[in-house]
């Protein structure tokens, strides 16, 4: 089944899901400065929340994830060459994004990076290439899997 | 190196062979929207893609697919026929 959600609402998912990513990491590093740290916390969860919807309904619900996740094999051509471009895009994207990171920690003489930056860095690494193809990409996304092949062969379905 | 864009009468020869454009991507092999993407002509085929729906429609590819932009079939049955006339 594919959901057909529009490009603009599509695109307001993925602004949510990077902003919620990003407010996880900014109410956990401002709760640790304050006495009463509990409504960052809470605002970190409230953020954890968004960022859980707004990844089912901008990547899951839109089959971006699954567009960037299928083999080789069972995409078509343009698919493969927008999938392509998506990747090579995001690992430019990511690099910089690291390098950034990194130097900045260093240069606040922080120390290394903590467990919540890197476990963002490492989502941000898994959700660009579908952030990419989900902002360009001018129509919905349906991907044909070998299952639903099957399912289409043995139920005559359009 | 920057393609150059392609016109084609993918939309029109479909519907004259009252085709979907599911069945023709089931067909071909690829998906719907790439059929979709063809028509608008926002995508250029591969060689292999474009003799696929060549072989599909029974035309030459030349018929199909063309760097300029295509004028319509009638047009082009009119200027044949009166070649042929002329002959």
């Amino acid at each position: 089944m594919n959901h057909q959600i529009s490009k603009s609402n599509r695109r307001n998912w993925i602004i949510l899901n990077l902003l919620s990513m990003t407010f996880i990491v900014i109410f956990f590093y401002t709760g640790k400065y304050f006495e009463q740290p509990y409504l960052f916390f809470a605002g970190g969860a409230i953020s954890l929340v968004l960022l859980i919807i707004s990844f089912k309904m901008g990547f899951v619900k839109t089959k971006l994830w699954r567009l960037v996740h299928t083999k080789k094999e069972d995409l078509d051509e343009r698919q493969i060459l927008v999938v392509l471009n998506a990747l090579r895009y995001s690992y430019v994207v990511f690099v910089m994004f690291c390098l950034v990171i990194i130097y900045g920690f260093a240069l606040v003489n922080k120390g290394p990076i903590n467990v919540l930056v890197a476990a963002c860095l490492l989502y941000s690494a898994h959700v660009l290439p579908a952030v990419i193809i989900g902002w360009t990409e001018k129509r919905s996304v349906t991907v044909k899997t070998v299952n639903n092949i099957i399912l289409i062969a043995y139920f005559n379905l359009p | 190196m920057k393609s150059r864009k392609l016109y084609n009468r993918i939309s029109v020869l479909r519907k004259e062979k009252n085709v979907s454009r599911q069945e023709l991507a089931d067909v071909i092999g690829v998906n719907f929207q790439t059929i979709g993407y063809l028509e608008r002509e926002e995508y250029n085929p591969s060689l292999d893609l474009a003799f696929k729906i060549s072989e599909f429609f029974g035309l030459p590819i030349e018929i199909i697919f063309s760097p300029q932009p295509l004028k319509p079939l009638f047009e082009e049955i009119i200027e044949l026929k009166k070649k042929i006339g002329g002959n």
